[in-house]
């Protein structure tokens, strides 16, 4: 029963979530492809959260519709039993065992596999007599993960899985998460305010600036088309064929973020690649900018200029 | 489910389970006590008899059990010790943890995972509290046999089947307060002003007009031998008195503790000045001249079922409804 690869994962339309008069996310539409590992980025109170939870059914939506998995997931247990969720700061019941916890799982999930929870824990030398409450930040990451991964899940949501990680657990987390993506063919959906983690481990990225989605696209495709260009001082539209996101300028010379649509071929500019980091960080700084596939997506006529 | 609320709530069950084990060996161990005492006067021999010397036995039990009647009251705090304790952090505790984000994306409902959590305190709390009134019950029999009072409020709410009804309400209220304030303490405090509003409320100012109150007329009797005046057979029995006042031909009489003052302004001369006692014979001329009687209004002691039968399905009624307006808001306006 797994998700056909060509369907969306998730997908939303003009969805829209309000507490009292702020909106937490609004008009957000947007498709999350199967069988990918998607990054989901944007800053503190982009939306993140909210979005993942009205993907998982913890949230209604004020307006608009989100589909997961094809089917709107509140008060669905058929849906839910087929997506793992790992919420942030990892809720587990403080005073039960880890193998407790583990039993938890058995009993709320129909397609639930007691071998690859137990393997998890296992690997990870967590011992199943003890209480959740006093696992460490690491431990408790991977019993989580092994509770949303044993669910044999289609779908594995992740909210910030990495903030309250030292570096080393954060690479041991990254790791094993890859692992379970790499055994099945579940689409991974992550979100994060760190990029660099990112970058090594998602193939999908999605941009989302105060609940608009700046980036949706490949990471490989995304890095293909954007350059850091370097040279002399410019304050125009003076570059052919490339649409700009971020600019820097000294006395001298500009430092220029873009988007090439076709190659540079003005030997002034010195083209070099981006990182996924400075990407996301351009499109950041400069909310109007945006990338996406489709229709919407064409060249930008308007050229963006920053400090 | 039922094994994840079990894990959850154990502690909390084997609380409660200690709580009335130690009860309950009070309550037999005083019991052995009371009984012996009972039957070593001879009280036994004087059901429903008025005779001064059952009424002396009567007071020498009294004396000696005063400190234990004291406890009947603390009965009362029962059922809401259940509102607080196993009501109140159901929902509250789960909120408070985050956890709910952990087993609202399992794969079963909300609905099935509230119906769960709240099920399994409920039955707790029908058996654990049945057992309880039942042990009460039977405990205050003797205090009931003396006084031939079991309407009045505070001893009707702790006997029969009232406990249980309280409890789920005391346990519904619990759980909405918990998923309205999303906070265990705060759910507890507003669990303990809500009970005791609640139950105050339809003690003092409902519970009365389950049915139409019945009303007796009395006439007072002028008593011989400088003993005053005293009221005439009610044979109302063991019935719950609502009120009673003392009234004469011509309609009230004003100050009911000042009635020899009241015959002193009606009867010139009945009433001597202190210490002269007055005379009986025109005290009696007067109390009939004047028409003096007592008119009292109660619930007779027959009612005493019918009575617990309206209570407790008032208050499960209102447990009900207090529980699907928590359940609608677990499944509708929680994160």
């Amino acid at each position: 029963m797994t998700t056909d690869l060509k369907t969306a994962a998730i997908e939303t339309s003009a969805l829209s979530k309000r507490y009292g008069h702020t909106w937490a996310l609004r008009d957000c539409s947007l498709s999350v492809p199967a069988g990918k590992v998607v990054a989901l980025v944007g800053p503190n109170g982009a939306g993140k959260t909210t979005l993942l939870h009205l993907a998982v059914g913890l949230l209604e939506p004020t307006s608009g519709e989100v589909r997961t998995l094809g089917s709107p997931p509140r008060e669905r247990a058929d849906v839910l039993g087929r997506v793992g969720f790992v919420g942030q700061d990892v809720p587990l019941y403080p005073g039960f065992r880890v193998r407790e916890m583990l039993e938890m799982g058995r009993r709320l999930n129909p397609r639930w596999d007691a071998e690859v929870a137990l393997d998890r824990i296992r690997r990870h030398d967590i011992d199943l007599r003890q209480r959740a409450g006093t696992l460490s930040g690491g431990q408790r990451s991977q019993v989580a993960l092994a509770l949303a991964v044993a669910k044999r899940p289609e779908l594995l949501v992740l909210d910030e899985p990495l903030a309250s990680l030292d570096p080393l657990a954060r690479r041991e987390f990254l790791a094993s998460l890859m692992e379970a993506a790499a055994e099945s063919e579940v689409t991974v959906l992550l979100s994060s305010h760190l990029v660099t983690d990112m970058e090594r481990v998602c193939d999908y990225l999605i941009v989302l600036s105060a609940s608009r989605v700046q980036v949706l696209g490949d990471v490989d495709q995304l890095l293909a088309t954007h350059r850091t260009l370097i040279g002399p001082r410019t304050d125009g539209d003076e570059v052919a064929g490339v649409t700009v996101i971020s600019a820097e300028h000294t006395e001298r010379q500009s430092t220029l973020l873009v988007r090439m649509d076709r190659p540079v071929l003005d030997p002034r500019w010195t083209a070099r690649d981006v990182s996924l980091e400075d990407l996301v960080l351009a499109y950041l700084a400069h909310p109007t900018s945006s990338t996406l596939p489709g229709p919407t997506a064409g060249p930008r006529r308007r050229m963006e200029v920053g400090a | 489910m039922i094994w994840l609320a079990w894990r959850q709530h154990r502690q909390q069950a084997l609380a409660g389970a200690i709580a009335l084990g130690l009860v309950a060996s009070f309550l037999l161990a005083t019991h052995v006590g009371m009984s012996n005492f009972f039957h070593s006067l001879g009280l036994s021999s004087c059901a429903g008899s008025s005779s001064p010397t059952c009424g002396q036995l009567a007071d020498q039990f009294d004396r000696r059990y005063q400190g234990l009647q004291f406890v009947i009251p603390l009965f009362l705090l029962v059922p809401l010790l259940i509102g607080l304790f196993w009501g109140a952090p159901l929902v509250a505790r789960e909120l408070e943890l985050g956890t709910e984000r952990l087993v609202w994306t399992q794969g079963i409902t909300r609905r099935r995972w509230f119906a769960t959590k709240v099920l399994l305190p409920t039955v707790t709390a029908v058996a654990g509290v049945a057992a309880f009134a039942a042990l009460v019950s039977w405990w205050s029999g003797f205090f009931i046999q003396i006084h031939e009072d079991r309407f009045t409020p505070g001893i009707f709410d702790i006997r029969g089947v009232v406990p249980i009804a309280y409890a789920l309400f005391a346990l519904a209220l619990g759980v909405l307060m918990g998923t309205l304030m999303r906070r265990t303490l705060p759910a507890m405090a507003a669990t303990l002003g809500g009970f005791i509003a609640v139950r105050t409320l339809v003690t003092l100012y409902v519970r009365a007009h389950y049915l139409p109150a019945r009303t007796v007329s009395d006439p007072i009797l002028a008593l011989g031998g400088g003993k005053g005046i005293g009221l005439g057979p009610q044979g109302i029995g063991n019935a719950w008195i609502l009120h009673q006042v003392i009234q004469s031909r011509a309609g009230t009489v004003g100050n009911p503790n000042d009635l020899f003052g009241f015959f002193a302004a009606h009867c010139p001369g009945v009433i001597p000045p202190p210490p002269t006692p007055p005379s009986p014979g025109r005290l009696t001329a007067c109390v009939q001249q004047l028409g003096i009687h007592t008119v009292t209004t109660y619930q007779p002691d027959s009612r005493f079922w019918a009575f617990q039968g309206i209570e407790s399905a008032i208050y499960l009624a209102l447990a009900t409804l207090l529980v699907l307006v928590a359940a609608w808001v677990v499944r509708r306006k929680l994160a």
